[in-house]
């Protein structure tokens, strides 16, 4: 073993390596070729399925397949390791229904002849026989965004008229390879008219929705007749009867868009008459048709947002009148029952997902955080995205739950999901690993020495630290030296140079201590280069541990003891 | 043991589910009221008992059952409740202006049961209310028959479940605005409007004979005859010409009305009510003989050219020659007070109290067909009533309170300041200014959106 390379210490390695990679892979022109596709989480808190407590331990995924979730697995040497011994392993999300990477279709030309008493179906809005996948996108900035919130998959929704097209299931793994898990999943379906043309409005969507189902329906009794005997003039269905085939033989749903109350109650009506397959998706207000979706069993996709709270910040407390102050009365009330409405689904056992149109991928966990504070469990809420999706589309054999032989969509968050400081720092989908950076929190008020009760009890976070990182290149460490000044906590740290000899130092930036924990960042200066490193660890006594982290190059174990400890103020 | 516990258990629930979707029904005694009946003329200090949604006593000291609520209705009046057979309260959708015939299209599709405007006609005495289909089309679509049961979200609650289906038509200057300036397709003229009409029904004929064979070959073994194609627009008025629909038909001028009236009796048809009817007076004796009457306005006309020559003692002159006859709002201002339209056919025409009370209930009940159920005081009928303050055709009345099936639906006494059902959490509370929404529910609604480009050509007409 070479001494020297020993001695380079593991940010050396890893950012030699980082280096490199560019520069000297001859095979891959790009350097973007992954070198493995198999890869190992060790020694993480898994959470199995929603309601599961979470224990250690590790998961092997090849080739987008989780190969084993286990303390006993073998890990083959092409693995590639991601140290999660600070990680939290969920499965990946689910979006119900979502138009990420998906554009509008272009309009169809009128012909000279149009009529628009009775225009063609293509030009009306009806294109049943479309696949969402004509117009996606799997490289769309809307997809990386999502990933980013933690979404491995997605029913993508196709833009259009009323009956734009088919839904697909699609993967959000490598943007350049197929991600297609199911096509054809579900007619999507909405009240959307068509303008200046039947059907021009809601009444005339449903009677057009009404006519369509019925004629279907005959064609297909024309067909069996067809086929069973002889002297039958042949059958000519339509391209819309032909792509409405497979929901009036009840093989696919329709997904409904219905935001309000009242399209809510006219889609579970149409679904009564025809007796067709139902998902509802993009519910907004729902409250009072609670009792009527749990009877109708029909399953729901809700939007991932909550109302915003513009108009209740506009509320002014001094200067109006009575009357308007029972107006404001009423708009809070309405804005508080949104907000529960979620956690009344849960209460009435309904089974429902999430819904990412029209949502914030960056408010993602803002609005789930909104929803429990009224009342969705924990368990409900990481079941909407990701069991309870994966029942109503049909793929709970192959998403929702970490288990062998599932798809390897996980996310991996630096918390418990759901706490105020959990992020998310790795995605994968499909088996491809997303990593991402981890925000320090701006420097709060210092509370624990702020507040005299509190300062008994507050962690000693400044004074010298000695901290040992393991990585797959071996063990390496250095000093850490925590101290406030003016309040403002920070210092230095030293660390191996990755230049190959004796240690170099950083400044502390973007320190922070939230009761126990303790992260900050510092940037290693490699080869010109200069990458931030994260460090972020929970403070017990004398003893931090944590994981360091890299970024493109994942996050590894961190372990600290406070060497000579300074007294607190 | 436990299994009958359990069947017991699965029968409850059942049971529990059944009675929330039905329809809420109370029971109340109104005493001492001037019970104006409508058809059994008016009785004094008389009571009405009304049990479980249905009048079953009225008489002179009745006890109020156990339970009963008792409301001391000492010189007031009760009549039965107000029937508007013309409106388009409680409806998001007015016109699908969009084909010459829509009969495919279903207002009950469209119905809103959180529109105030339900709840403002409760305030006027109106339980019954009939949200019609624009006038756009020459066949416009079919109408839903509501019963003012404010506070519901679901619209079945409104819907008057019991009441026959009704479609609405439309002649003259709408329909060939539309379809004919607007659109270059027929009709363009009222000439136009009755071939689209006659030969939507040759076609009905034609789709109803084609299923009648289909359905008598499929069953024949060896059969070869396929379906034949689904068209709701054709049913719809193959059912009209099977009398299980009546035609309620905008209409304007004398000609046009006797030409509904020709081509009804060719195809045998015998359920039309005509609506606004303006000429009417001109040919009330053919109304009276073949149609089931006209629904018109009190005074409101030269809103446009088939519209000049009216007057307001058109209601009067259909009235005296035998024709069923109804005042109707067409609007969510009028129909507030339908009980002083009524008043107007005694200023012009002389009715009496009950000719003109008639107006409003009995006889619009008569035209939607649901004359067996409401528009009277009568043992056995639904208990759609209210109670006013001063005589209802007196130009001081004051509805105190509706009732929609026995169940006190609005008091004037407890009427709170916002009455509305539902209000958006997003909703960025403006200071509010005192003007109607003078476009709302008319007759032309929704079809300017539809025809804009042409919007500046056809300027303010609306009914």
């Amino acid at each position: 073993m070479n001494k020297q390379f020993l001695k380079a210490g593991m940010l050396g390695l890893l950012v030699a390596g980082w280096l490199s990679q560019a520069a000297m892979a001859q095979s891959d022109p790009t350097g973007k070729r992954r070198v493995t596709s198999t890869y190992a989480i060790t020694n993480a808190t898994v959470f199995k399925a929603p309601g599961d407590p979470g224990s250690k331990a590790t998961i092997l995924i090849k080739d987008g397949v989780i190969l084993g979730v286990g303390n006993s697995l073998s890990l083959p040497k092409e693995a590639k390791i991601i140290a999660g011994d600070s990680l939290f392993v969920y499965p990946g999300f689910i979006d119900g229904a979502g138009t990420m990477g998906i554009a509008k279709p272009k309009d169809v030309e009128r012909p000279k002849d149009f009529v628009s008493s009775n225009p063609a179906d293509e030009i009306a809005g009806i294109t049943p026989w479309r696949s969402a996948t004509d117009t996606y996108t799997a490289a769309s900035t809307q997809v990386d965004d999502w990933r980013k919130a933690g979404f491995t998959l997605s029913q993508v929704v196709p833009d259009g008229g009323m009956l734009p097209g088919k839904t697909a299931l699609v993967l959000l793994g490598d943007g350049k390879t197929n991600n297609f898990l199911k096509l054809n999943a579900a007619l999507a379906a909405n009240y959307r008219s068509s303008r200046g043309m039947y059907p021009a409005t809601l009444a005339g969507v449903m009677a057009k929705f009404r006519d369509i189902y019925q004629n279907t329906s005959l064609v297909l009794d024309h067909e069996r007749l067809f086929a069973s005997t002889a002297g039958v003039k042949r059958p000519q269905a339509t391209p819309t009867q032909l792509a409405m085939m497979p929901v009036v033989q009840k093989q696919i749903p329709v997904l409904f868009t219905a935001g309000t109350e009242l399209e809510i109650r006219r889609a579970l009506a149409l679904q009564k008459e025809l007796g067709f397959k139902l998902i509802l998706t993009g519910l907004e207000n729902y409250e009072s048709v609670i009792g009527a979706i749990k009877a109708s069993g029909t399953p729901v996709l809700i939007k991932l947002q909550v109302p915003d709270d513009k108009s209740i910040k506009a509320q002014k407390a001094d200067g109006v009148t009575e009357a308007t102050k029972a107006q404001y009365a009423r708009v809070k009330e309405s804005y508080d029952k949104a907000l529960k409405q979620a956690a009344q689904l849960e209460k009435a056992g309904i089974l429902f997902g999430f819904s990412t149109t029209d949502a914030k991928a960056a408010d993602v966990q803002k609005n789930l955080k909104t929803m429990m504070d009224n009342g969705l469990s924990q368990k409900a809420a990481l079941a909407a995205l990701t069991t309870n999706p994966a029942a109503i589309l049909g793929v709970s054999g192959l998403v929702g739950t970490l288990e062998k032989g599932k798809l390897a969509n996980l996310v991996l968050t630096t918390d418990t999901l759901f706490k105020e400081d959990a992020q998310i720092k790795h995605v994968i989908a499909d088996g491809y690993v997303f990593d991402y950076e981890v925000k320090k929190k701006a420097i709060k008020a210092e509370a624990t020495s702020a507040k005299p009760e509190a300062a008994s009890n507050a962690v000693i976070v400044e004074g010298v630290w000695e901290y040992t990182s393991e990585t797959p290149a071996g063990s390496s460490g250095g000093e850490i030296t925590l101290k406030r000044e003016n309040g403002v906590l920070g210092g230095t740290i030293t660390y191996d140079d990755p230049s190959g000899s004796g240690k170099a130092s950083a400044p502390i930036k973007n320190a922070s201590i939230n009761g126990k924990a303790l992260s900050f960042e510092f940037d290693v200066a490699a080869g010109g280069m200069s990458l931030t490193v994260t460090i972020s660890g929970e403070i017990n006594g004398k003893t931090m541990e944590g994981s360091l982290s890299v970024p493109q190059m994942g996050s590894f174990p961190v372990k600290a003891k406070l060497s000579s400890p300074s007294q607190a103020n | 043991m436990k299994k009958h516990i359990y069947l017991l258990a699965a029968f409850l629930g059942l049971g529990v589910g059944m009675t929330h979707a039905q329809i809420q029904k109370g029971s109340v005694l109104i005493k001492n009221a001037t019970v104006l009946t409508v058809t059994k003329g008016n009785l004094e200090s008389s009571d009405v008992l009304v049990q479980n949604g249905v009048i079953t006593q009225i008489g002179k000291n009745l006890t109020a059952p156990a339970g009963v609520t008792a409301i001391d209705a000492t010189g007031k009046y009760v009549m039965p409740g107000i029937i508007d057979a013309h409106s388009h309260v409680g409806l998001d959708v007015v016109n699908e202006g969009s084909a010459p015939i829509t009969s495919e299209i279903r207002m009950k599709d469209v119905v809103n049961p959180t529109d105030i405007g339900i709840y403002r006609a409760l305030a006027g005495g109106v339980t019954v209310s009939h949200a019609m289909h624009g006038s756009a089309n020459v066949v416009g679509g079919q109408n839903a028959t509501l019963k003012h049961r404010w506070g519901s979200m679901d619209p079945a609650d409104v819907i008057m479940q019991d009441a026959p289906r009704t479609i609405k038509f439309a002649l003259g200057e709408n329909p060939t605005r539309v379809h004919g300036r607007g659109n270059g397709i027929q009709p363009r003229s009222r000439m136009g409007v009755e071939a689209v009409i006659r030969n939507g029904f040759n076609e009905a004929i034609q789709y109803k004979k084609a299923w009648e064979k289909y359905n008598l070959a499929k069953t024949q073994k060896g059969n070869t005859l396929t379906p034949p194609a689904y068209s709701e627009r054709l049913q719809t008025l193959a059912d009209i010409l099977d009398g299980k629909i009546i035609i309620h038909c905008h209409s304007y001028r004398a000609d046009e009305i006797y030409m509904l009236i020709n081509v009804i009796k060719d195809f045998n048809i015998k359920k039309v009510v005509f609506q606004h009817t303006n000429e009417g007076f001109k040919v009330a004796p053919e109304i009276a003989e073949y149609t089931m009457g006209a629904s018109v306005f009190a005074d409101w006309w030269a809103y446009k050219m088939e519209v000049y020559y009216s007057t307001a003692y058109n209601a009067a002159i259909l009235q005296k020659n035998g024709a069923i006859t109804s005042i109707n709002s067409d609007s969510a201002e009028l129909i507030r007070h339908l009980y002083h339209e009524a008043g107007k056919t005694q200023r012009y025409g002389g009715l009496t109290d009950e000719e003109a009370l008639a107006m409003i209930t009995i006889n619009p009940a008569k035209q939607l067909g649901i004359e067996d159920k409401v528009g009277s005081i009568e043992v056995g009928k639904q208990a759609d009533l209210v109670i006013f303050e001063g005589h209802p055709l007196s130009s001081y009345a004051v509805p105190q309170m509706t009732f929609v099936d026995g169940v006190k639906y609005f008091d004037r006494k407890v009427d709170r300041e916002d009455q509305r059902q539902w209000v958006a959490a997003t909703e960025m509370v403006e200071p509010i200014f005192l003007r109607a929404n003078e476009e709302a529910h008319r007759c032309m609604q929704d079809v300017d959106k539809y025809f804009e480009a042409f919007q500046g050509a056809f300027a303010n007409e609306k009914h």
